[in-house]
């Protein structure tokens, strides 16, 4: 939808640094070059029924 | 409780079930209450005892709004969390539905139909940090949980220190650096759309027994015989006079239609011994709140919500389309004949 999607920050699994990826990139660290990263939470408000 | 007997005087030749309920209050606390309900049928009973858990409103957290959340619990299950938390809903009566307000958009700040709670705890101690009900900051003191309400209240009384067992409400725990950041909406609401905003912890009413000992028969029993007939019985309902060596009804209400008394007597070769009937107009009702209303508050909101109830079928008579849906029901509570 947006004509330009933003870079989204993952930290990376094993040495914990942070990586900036954008749609297309290989899913590698930069740093150490471990291929699982973990997606940050958001800083946007979250709403939810208590229910 | 009148009025809750409904309308008599339509219908002109017809005949009027109109009946006259009475109501005597045998114990009451805030939280508790015991009142025999009189006169009246199981229909009224119930209807009542229904009314009291799931249509009396109060007041419980319906929306959550998570800033920050790095505690070990995921945010839809603390969101759950806060809405089972109770809240002192004395107010409630008053108040509106979100639904039906006008004053506002449905999310946060409404004097009608909304309170807002803010929470903002972050652990940064070695030691484990408990978020409680009390961290649950109100601008509006009316609308407390009820165990920080009722911590207030101790506090005062013991001059300032807060017992142990009332810290509050635990709503998660938080190591070192975890942080849990929220704005959390409280509304009106029923029983009958979540339990959350049932106001009724229990609430029962048995039929009054009403036993008959025959006595001419009983005499013809040992003192043995008379002991192993009232030892039958799981609950203590008779006992020996020890002057006497009668058999007597020590405790009418504790009996709960088991109805070993009976089969003991048979037992015995004594059928008849004893008589007992459940009187169909007489009730003991036992209330339990939350706390979120006094259980006094609770019966008379129930009342309150049945004759409103009842208003609007006795209102809808001159539509039509109320007329095929009600029709049956309008006409008996007119006590027109039929």
């Amino acid at each position: 939808m947006d004509p330009q999607p933003e870079p989204v920050s993952y930290i990376c699994g094993d040495c914990g640094g942070e990586n900036t990826l954008k749609p297309g990139d290989v899913i590698q660290c930069r740093e150490c070059g471990y291929r699982i990263l973990y997606k940050k939470r958001t800083r946007r408000i979250v709403q939810y029924e208590a229910r | 409780m009148e009025g809750a007997g409904g309308g008599g005087s339509g219908g002109g030749s017809g005949v009027s079930y109109q009946r006259f309920p009475r109501v005597r209050i045998r114990e009451m606390k805030d939280e508790y209450m015991k009142f025999e309900l009189r006169d009246t049928d199981a229909s009224m009973a119930n209807a009542l005892r229904r009314v009291m858990l799931s249509e009396v409103p109060t007041i419980a957290i319906d929306l959550v709004e998570i800033e920050v959340n790095s505690s070990v619990l995921n945010d839809e299950f603390i969101a759950h969390r806060l809405g089972l938390i109770p809240l002192c809903s004395e107010r409630a009566m008053e108040m509106r539905f979100s639904r039906d307000c006008d004053a506002c958009d449905g999310d946060g700040e409404c004097p009608y139909c909304s309170i807002e709670f803010q929470l903002n705890v972050r652990c940064d101690s070695d030691q484990t940090l408990d978020v409680t009900s009390a961290d649950l900051h109100c601008h509006d003191h009316r609308f407390l949980p009820v165990d920080v309400a009722q911590r207030a209240l101790a506090a005062e009384a013991a001059g300032g220190y807060d017992a142990p067992e009332q810290r509050g409400i635990i709503i998660v725990k938080l190591r070192r650096g975890q942080e849990l950041r929220l704005r959390a909406i409280a509304r009106k609401g029923i029983g009958k759309d979540h339990a959350k905003w049932s106001p009724g912890a229990t609430v029962t009413f048995m039929y009054e027994p009403e036993i008959h000992i025959n006595e001419e028969l009983m005499e013809t029993l040992t003192h043995n015989e008379k002991l192993s007939w009232i030892e039958s019985s799981p609950t203590k309902v008779f006992d020996l006079d020890p002057k006497t060596d009668q058999v007597i009804v020590a405790d009418p209400e504790a009996y709960t239609y088991d109805e070993e008394v009976i089969k003991k007597a048979e037992a015995i070769g004594k059928p008849g011994l004893v008589e007992i009937y459940a009187r169909e107009d007489s009730f003991i009702f036992t209330v339990e709140s939350t706390g979120a209303i006094p259980a006094y508050q609770m019966v008379m909101n129930a009342i309150e919500v049945l004759k409103q109830k009842l208003d609007a079928v006795r209102l809808s008579d001159d539509i039509q389309d109320n007329d095929d849906q009600f029709g049956d029901l309008t006409r008996n509570i007119q006590g027109a004949a039929l």
